[in-house]
């Protein structure tokens, strides 16, 4: 399937001088607000990537991932700590990161860097309804949307950004140049046409008789 | 011109109509139960076929499925993830990966596995070398399931050339991310073709291409299957009669399309003849039954003719016998039917035609035949009319002396002579004996039949008798007898005829005045006086048309009347 390409539609004209922050909402083609996108600002004038101060969990309770999206900056570490009393397989077929943690127990956690900016995807060979993505990215200027579909961006300094915006059910970031001024507040509005929910529902445990 | 349907024999027309209505009545039957057959059949056929067609697609449904599971496990299978896991794709690894998937579903006969990357390029497959028509006709089904909402696609195909079925389901590792597609072919030649036969009891072919159709599977003979090739047209037909080597075929045919290829057609039939084999025994029946009822029908119509033109025959023989005039002989029928109240009719006609013919003998025995003849008409009813008639009386002179120096058997001999003489020249002009009356005679000229010229039939008469007489002297006399003379009186009046007497016995005569002196006069002839011995009235002689020669005697008295009667006594005539 064919993805259109994304729609960025600015409704308020520029970007005050000297602000440090603003804020964004996306939305689907349908006007429903779209939650763990991630959106992120690129400098043209690529500076150094900052070292990751922490590291990232990403826990495995209740037989899923949590967090669904993690965005993060190339080179941290993730913490995949197993809360459940099954174990579990974590494999990653995506080119940015292949690697598996074969069946590790339950109270156990496993380390795993990404080096690599791109799209990861993480899934679990035991529970094919599990899944999580991470993001790896080369800026720390970087939100996900929440319920809402808002987003806030800041700490960075007015100049020329890449701003990129990307979802599981797109299959590139949508991209859109950007010149930020020091004193404005903007608020942006983005669309996105995203693909058909493909996400396998998980089989309803404990309530039908069993075999 | 002469109807074919005139038979000169009762038999034959009798035997014709039996046999006639009972065939045409067996053979519509006959023409009715075969058709009705054929089209019970021909129904019977479509209905298989029918079912046959659905059950061919729930055959592909159900092995759909299983494939389908096939492939979905195959896909979600640990290993399948741990060829995409290593940092260098393997095709080898992979190819010999999918062949130990082939094993795993053996039963499914399923030639092909494939692997295909998200953006369709050939990743491995169990031949090694896929033709590139296969891979197109993959790479087809890919992209039908890439546009599908469940990622997933099904259709036919000619895979390593073998007809099959085709599935295409996404590695989704995890899902809903597509790592690569798994497609895989399924033969459904031979085997299912069998099934479906076994199922069905049709005859199953497959076959492919545009106008000149080739063979893939059929569970037809391979001739058979060959002249069905060359028969079909690239066409849908719901049902059609098809000879295939000389024996009809129902026949249905269903285009299947395949992915990226030619059509294939799945042909269904049933052999008539063989649908029809029970009906033939019904119809062996009942064309025996036919054939046996027209002989039991042409054996019971001889039968039944034979037991009504015998009969018949007898009595139109007896007809003959009856003609001749034997009422003596009498038919002998054994039997009560209308047949033999027939027989018995005509033996009593015989025996009424005898009696009357009795009757009649007597009758004109007894009165003249004029009287029979007027009784017979009219009946022998009571009563007379009034009617002018001339009375003749004759009277035998010295019969008393006679009868007294004879023997009583000579008496009547003679008597009967005369009498028969008499009567002769009285019938011969026109008169009616009326009675004997001994050796008395009383004879009558316009009754019962009326003669506008009595008077002179009377008096001819009168004279032939007289000429009658002389011969039978003349007779006596050469037989040594002594001759007989008689009186003769005629008289001329109105009386009244008719039948005299009572119910039971009756006569016809005449009543009157004019009868008795009729009697008179013949009595006056004993009068030697008058020296004839032919007395006429007056009465007569005016009556008479014709001249005839007289002479009169004057007037005399007669008895038991007032006044005088004018009588004249009958000469000779000179003329003839």
């Amino acid at each position: 399937m064919k993805i259109p390409p994304l729609a960025l539609v600015l409704l308020l004209p520029g970007l005050a001088a000297g602000a440090t922050e603003f804020t964004l909402t996306v939305r689907d083609a349908r006007g429903n607000p779209v939650t763990d996108a991630v959106v992120s600002l690129h400098a043209h004038a690529a500076p150094a990537v900052p070292t990751p101060s922490a590291d990232v969990v990403i826990a495995q309770e209740d037989k899923e991932y949590d967090p669904y999206v993690t965005p993060l900056i190339v080179g941290t570490r993730v913490l995949f700590p197993n809360r459940d009393t099954v174990q579990h397989h974590i494999y990653s077929l995506s080119r940015p990161k292949r690697f598996e943690k074969p069946l590790y127990a339950s109270g156990t956690e496993e380390a795993v860097v990404f080096d690599q900016t791109g799209v990861v995807v993480l899934g679990c060979n035991i529970h094919d309804w599990m899944i999580a993505y991470v993001v790896v990215l080369a800026t720390p200027y970087f939100a996900k949307t929440d319920a809402d579909g808002r987003a806030r961006l800041e700490g960075f300094v007015p100049g020329r950004y890449r701003l990129e915006v990307w979802h599981p059910r797109v299959s590139k970031p949508a991209t859109r140049e950007l010149t930020i001024d020091a004193d404005s507040n903007p608020a942006l509005e983005i669309s996105l046409n995203l693909r058909p929910e493909r996400r396998i529902r998980r089989a309803p445990e404990n309530k039908t008789g069993g075999y | 011109m002469t109807s074919p349907f005139r038979f000169r024999r009762f038999r034959t027309r009798l035997l014709v109509l039996l046999l006639g209505l009972l065939g045409i009545s067996q053979a519509v039957t006959y023409v009715l139960v075969t058709r009705a057959n054929r089209t019970t059949a021909i129904t019977a056929i479509n209905e298989a076929l029918a079912r046959g067609v659905n059950q061919f697609a729930s055959i592909a449904e159900r092995r759909k499925a299983d494939l389908l599971l096939a492939a979905r496990l195959m896909a979600a299978d640990y290993a399948m993830r741990q060829l995409f896991l290593i940092e260098e794709f393997s095709p080898a690894t992979a190819r010999s990966a999918l062949e130990s998937y082939q094993e795993r579903i053996q039963r499914l006969q399923t030639p092909v596995i494939i692997l295909l990357s998200p953006e369709g390029a050939l990743l491995a497959d169990t031949r090694g070398r896929t033709n590139e028509g296969q891979r197109v006709a993959f790479e087809i089904l890919r992209a039908q399931a890439e546009a599908s909402d469940f990622q997933e696609a099904t259709g036919y195909g000619f895979i390593a050339d073998i007809f099959s079925q085709m599935v295409m389901v996404p590695l989704l590792a995890p899902p809903p991310e597509v790592v690569a597609w798994v497609g895989l072919a399924f033969s459904i030649e031979e085997s299912t073709a069998r099934e479906l036969k076994k199922d069905s009891a049709l005859e199953v072919s497959f076959l492919t291409g545009g106008r000149t159709p080739r063979v893939i599977a059929s569970t037809l003979s391979a001739a058979l299957a060959e002249e069905l090739a060359r028969k079909t047209n690239a066409k849908e037909i719901a049902s059609t009669e098809l000879d295939l080597n000389g024996e009809p075929y129902i026949t249905t045919l269903r285009r299947l399309e395949t992915t990226g290829g030619e059509p294939v057609w799945i042909v269904l039939q049933r052999s008539l003849e063989a649908e029809l084999t029970p009906s033939r025994l019904l119809e062996r029946i009942i064309l025996f039954v036919t054939l046996a009822s027209l002989a039991l029908a042409a054996i019971a119509a001889l039968w039944i003719a034979r037991g009504i033109s015998r009969p018949v025959q007898r009595l139109a023989a007896h007809t003959a016998v009856i003609a001749r005039g034997d009422y003596t002989t009498r038919l002998q029928f054994d039997r009560i039917d209308e047949l033999g109240q027939l027989a018995e009719g005509f033996n009593r006609m015989s025996t009424g035609l005898a009696e009357r013919d009795q009757v009649r003998d007597l009758l004109d025995k007894n009165v003249s035949p004029e009287v029979a003849t007027q009784l017979m008409r009219d009946g022998a009813a009571l009563g007379g009319e009034e009617r002018e008639v001339t009375i003749l009386f004759a009277d035998l002179r010295g019969f008393t002396t006679l009868s007294e120096s004879l023997p009583p058997r000579e008496v009547v001999t003679l008597l009967n002579r005369y009498l028969d003489r008499m009567s002769a020249a009285i019938e011969a002009h026109g008169g009616v004996i009326d009675k004997f009356i001994g050796d008395e005679i009383m004879a009558l000229f316009g009754a019962p039949v009326a003669q506008p010229d009595s008077a002179d039939h009377a008096l001819a008469a009168a004279l032939a008798m007289r000429t009658a007489l002389a011969t039978l002297n003349a007779e006596f006399a050469a037989e040594g007898r002594s001759p007989l003379a008689f009186g003769v009186g005629i008289n001329t009046a109105r009386v009244v005829a008719g039948n005299i007497g009572t119910q039971r016995r009756l006569n016809y005569s005449v009543i009157g005045d004019g009868v008795n002196i009729a009697a008179r006069l013949q009595s006056l002839t004993r009068d030697a006086v008058h020296r004839t011995d032919i007395i006429l009235s007056a009465a007569t002689l005016e009556a008479a048309t014709r001249r005839w020669r007289t002479r009169p005697l004057g007037s005399v008295l007669v008895k038991g009347r007032t006044g005088t009667l004018s009588i004249h006594a009958l000469e000779q005539q000179t003329h003839p």
